[in-house]
């Protein structure tokens, strides 16, 4: 072996992973810095963005890829399984995983400029909270491009573990050390519950590599099916959990309420990509010939999410469980679209993908109302905010329609997606049961436009945001309207965005 | 054409937005000023309109997003003509009696033009997706208004017009959904394109179903009764130009969307339907009227009377018959200026005295004369008198409807009659008399502005009662039309029409 050979790197397709390599490795350095030079908390913030940005710019450069990958020639293949299938096909480079990707980050970074004062508020321990924030985004990130159980479960542990952490991060309060040990509980039992469900798949079908199981499944008529369909219920219920639909959902609403309030929105809306996004990959790469089975499934708990979701949430006088109870409300109108199979993926990662930046923008305006720092967001203190914080109610405002789904507002697209989706897939009661929960959670959304315009303002003054939070506000009601109106370039890229 | 009709006001709202925030007195004018470009607009629109041609006029179509099948389709007829040109005109009318909105006045006129965008899309609209964008997106701009610039219990006045409206657009959704999958699997590609969905082939079941998510949608909007209940809270707590915005345009959204939408696209399960809906517009007429009567409150008894007069617009419309028709478009027209100048004569009033009760006023005819002529004026315009519009469109919903529905249409004239007894009644105790009251003594009569405000409503309401043929013309081959989709595409017939109606459907005016 020559010296050459031993300096060039074997092709084992980094670009593949080259945005979690660039989060994983630049939340070390920051980590390492921090200890070393203590510097300046707004260098750390910068330094975070750019490693975010950077991420992002391989993403795009994955994105250039996978567009030259989907027009390979047949003598080409053996070099598209390898570049598309690097690392023993445990990591796929397909839109999917790119698509995961953009949201994960687009949302990291918002979530990162929205939250800003919580990480001026931990003072030596901002560089931990930016670190933990990069390696959930990494964790997920995995969870949406990796074609085995394992490693979405590796990349669920590495997300949620740093998002337990996160929750609890304030941890001279009560409220956020409760709410992470709540967290960390039932997110636990959940991971279990998914890992048993890969267990039982394994033994069902003889692998963990989902294009492998497609395939036996393919192949023979049935393998141990019963374990294979526990399997599968299994892995959807955990999941599930993630993703906060309901009847797991019971975590979400105490965790938003009691996690410091400049994190809650990343956090909410994180664990919702990372989670559909491994829900997508796993239920429709391995078993999309099973929809007539997980589809009942799937729509079940969507309805229930709703319609729960929706009226549990008209009852919630804090508005950050109201928010949480909602995202259960959402999930369920996600999965909505997600009991359509691979028709529906453009239209579920649309849905994702606007309702994350929504999610995060409405908690950014909590955060900046109630305070970065702290628990808890009682209706009250949003009365008269018209005349007290303009801009914020304005936000607030336009990402509240945009959450209910009124016109000229991303979710409106996003909701005429997946319902169009699950009536085209002969679904026509849950798309009954979504509009109605539509319609009740018109009320709540209302509740606190009503409490924002038309009530008189209570004596608080609101800190006016700084700048960061004011960019980041600015741009999650830009997208929500913006892709309200021209929602066609997003929609044509997730459409590209089924998983391979 | 049509595309800077509705882009003039929604960019009016955004100058009128930027405006600095230190100059809050010129919101006002400059909406107001801005609102005349979309007037021009339409007034041209309105006299280049080619009569006697039964399809859509200065259609533009431009793709929005291909695969869903979605456009930017536009298109005005006979039927959404009328309603454009109202539009237009009650928007400078509301603004210009807003002066007395000194709390957020920017906010106020923004909404207002918002609105005015809203409102005239969803009827130059002739795609389901771009249909149900606008009819949704009017709904925060009323809401706001309501909310925020309302009476006492605008809040919950606000919040039940926005969950009344909401409810029934779900069921609209939904259908709209369901229209799209079946074009899909019809033909190959989803479509929301009104023109091409008529082609579908429904079975009877399906377009029952539909018909009732489109019915039931619209039927509040209307407010068909028992759907009516948002209508008088919305009404009485709202602000005088948000009432007037309200009655004049938005609720024939929904007599708007019945006939455009449900008898275009599901033509056989309207002609089952009649019985049902043309029972629920009489039962409206004279519930309405009778209610009306009773009410202690001028603004209720104004906005009762509308569930009142919308119900011949329902009848006419579920008379499937020509002048039914006729009567239902033109109709729309007459109560949006009627009701439109009930209830700035109202907000006058109320402006002076802060009381809507009748029972606090008496006499005022003595010391407001020029507010209690025209009053009167309106309120017979309102009643149907002969050579003013009211008449024109009642007499032809009743004519056209003799044929087909006798029952009902007879019935129903008797609201025509009761309308006399609640407004000569209102007029009586509110104007005749001595103003024995101290308050009432020393009111002034109307100013300059406010008497601009009612005359181009007062000359319209005299020009369409005496010569209605500037609208019928416009509107009759597209009614016809329309007739004519119902009966090819069922085995309805229309039943011979009486004599009468040639009088106004023909050349011989009176």
């Amino acid at each position: 072996m020559t010296f050459a050979q031993v300096l060039t790197p074997p092709s084992v397709g980094w670009i593949a992973i080259a945005p979690e390599i660039v989060l994983g490795v630049g939340a070390a350095l920051i980590l390492l810095f921090d200890v070393q030079y203590k510097p300046k908390r707004t260098h750390l913030g910068l330094a975070t963005a750019a490693i975010v940005a950077t991420a992002f710019a391989f993403a795009i450069v994955q994105y250039d890829r996978v567009q030259t990958l989907s027009q390979a020639t047949a003598d080409q293949a053996a070099d598209f399984v390898a570049t598309a299938f690097p690392f023993d096909a445990m990591i796929v480079l397909d839109a999917n995983a790119v698509f995961g990707r953009f949201a994960m980050l687009l949302v990291t970074g918002l979530g990162l400029a929205a939250g800003w004062r919580l990480f001026e508020r931990l003072g030596a321990r901002a560089a931990e909270g930016l670190a933990l924030m990069l390696l959930s985004a990494t964790g997920f990130m995995f969870m949406a491009s990796s074609t085995h159980l394992m490693m979405v479960f590796l990349g669920l542990e590495v997300g949620s573990i740093a998002l337990y952490v996160l929750a609890g991060i304030t941890r001279e309060r009560t409220e956020s050390d409760e709410a992470a040990i709540k967290y960390f509980l039932l997110g636990s039992v959940a991971s279990a519950v998914f890992i048993y469900g890969v267990a039982l798949t394994y033994a069902g079908s003889g692998s963990m590599n989902l294009l492998e199981i497609q395939g036996v499944l393919a192949r023979n008529i049935f393998t141990r099916p019963a374990v294979l369909l526990i399997g599968i219920a299994l892995m959807v219920v955990g999941m599930g959990f993630k993703v906060s639909a309901a009847p797991f959902h019971s975590w979400a609403p105490d965790v938003y309420q009691g996690a410091p309030g400049g994190i809650v929105g990343y956090m909410a809306a994180a664990a919702k990509i990372g989670g559909f996004a491994a829900l997508i990959r796993i239920l429709f790469t391995a078993f999309p010939d099973f929809i007539s089975t997980w589809g009942p499934l799937v729509a079940g708990i969507a309805a229930l999410s709703m319609l729960l979701g929706s009226t549990v949430a008209l009852v919630q006088d804090d508005i950050r469980r109201m928010l949480g109870y909602s995202g259960v409300a959402h999930a369920g109108f996600i999965l909505t679209g997600v009991v359509a199979g691979g028709a529906g993926t453009g239209e579920v990662w649309f849905y994702l993908g606007v309702y994350t930046v929504q999610l995060v923008g409405a908690f950014g305006v909590v955060a900046a109302v109630t305070g970065a720092a702290t628990s808890g967001a009682g209706i009250d203190a949003f009365r008269g905010l018209s005349k007290r914080a303009p801009f914020l109610a304005a936000t607030f405002t336009v990402l509240l329609l945009g959450m209910a789904g009124l016109p000229l507002t991303s979710g409106f697209v996003a909701k005429f997606g997946v319902f169009t989706e699950a009536w085209q897939a002969g679904y026509e009661w849950l798309v009954i049961v979504a509009v109605l929960a539509s319609v009740i959670a018109f009320f709540f959304y209302l509740r606190v436009i009503v409490a924002m315009y038309m009530e008189e303002p209570v004596d608080e003054a609101v800190a006016p945001p700084g700048i960061s939070v004011r960019a980041s506000l600015a741009l999650a009601s830009l997208i929500t309207i913006v892709i309200g109106i021209v929602p066609g370039p997003l929609l044509s890229l997730a459409g590209e965005a089924s998983p391979l | 054409m049509l595309t800077a009709l509705i882009l003039v006001p929604a960019v009016a709202a955004v100058v009128v937005m930027l405006l600095p925030s230190d100059r809050k007195e010129l919101a006002l004018p400059v909406g107001f000023a801005l609102s005349f470009v979309p007037l021009a607009i339409a007034g041209y629109l309105f006299f280049e309109f080619e009569t006697g041609v039964a399809g859509y006029q200065f259609t533009q179509k431009a793709v929005w997003y291909e695969p869903w099948g979605i456009s930017w389709n536009l298109g005005v007829d006979g039927i959404s003509l009328g309603l454009v040109a109202l539009s237009v005109i009650l928007i400078p009318i509301a603004l210009a009696a807003s002066t007395t909105i000194t709390d957020r006045t920017k906010e106020f006129v923004v909404f207002t033009l918002l609105l005015e965008a809203g409102l005239i899309g969803s009827f130059l609209a002739l795609d389901l997706f771009l249909f149900f964008v606008f009819f949704e997106a009017v709904l925060v701009p009323m809401y706001f208004i309501i909310g925020i610039w309302g009476s006492e219990r605008r809040i919950y006045a606000a919040m039940k017009f926005f969950i009344f409206t909401a409810f029934g657009s779900a069921f609209l959704l939904a259908s709209i959904v369901a229209l799209s999958v079946f074009h899909n699997r019809q033909f190959g590609s989803p479509s929301f394109d009104l023109l091409e969905l008529m082609s579908l082939d429904l079975t009877l079941d399906q377009s029952r179903w539909l018909f009732a998510g489109f019915g039931i949608a619209f039927a509040i909007k209307v407010p068909v009764f028992p759907l009516h209940t948002w209508l008088p809270d919305a009404h009485v707590q709202a602000p005088t130009a948000g009432s007037v915005l309200l009655a004049g345009v938005m609720l024939k959204l929904g007599t708007y969307g019945l006939l455009r939408f449900n008898l275009n696209l599901f033509p056989q399960a309207a002609v089952d339907a009649v019985p049902i809906i043309a029972g629920l517009a009489v039962i409206g007429i004279i519930y309405g009227a009778v209610v009306a009567i009773v009410q202690p409150d001028l603004k209720k008894l104004v906005a009762y009377s509308s569930v009142s007069h919308l119900g011949f617009i329902v009848l006419g419309t579920a008379a499937l018959t020509s002048a039914g028709f006729q009567g239902a478009v033109i109709q729309n027209v007459n109560h949006g200026l009627t009701t439109g100048a009930l209830f700035l004569l109202v907000g006058m009033i109320y402006e002076r005295r802060h009381t809507k009760k009748i029972e606090d006023f008496g006499g005022l005819a003595k010391v407001m004369p020029i507010f209690a002529g025209l009053f009167l004026f309106t309120a017979f315009a309102s009643i149907g008198l002969p050579g003013l519009n009211g008449f024109v469109g009642e007499f032809l919903v009743l004519i056209g409807s003799f044929p087909s529905i006798p029952v009902f249409a007879t019935i129903a004239a008797f609201g025509v009659i009761l309308a006399a007894i609640y407004l000569l009644w209102a007029y009586e105790r509110v104007f005749t008399g001595i103003p024995d009251k101290p308050e009432n003594q020393k009111l002034t009569d109307l100013n300059a502005r406010e008497i601009g405000l009612m005359v181009p409503l007062v000359v319209l309401m005299l020009v369409l009662g005496l010569y209605p043929k500037i609208l019928l013309d416009r509107t009759a081959a597209s009614t016809e039309a329309l007739l004519d989709r119902v009966e090819q595409a069922t085995t309805y017939e229309v039943p011979e029409q009486g004599r009468l109606a040639d009088v106004f459907a023909g050349e011989g005016d009176e």
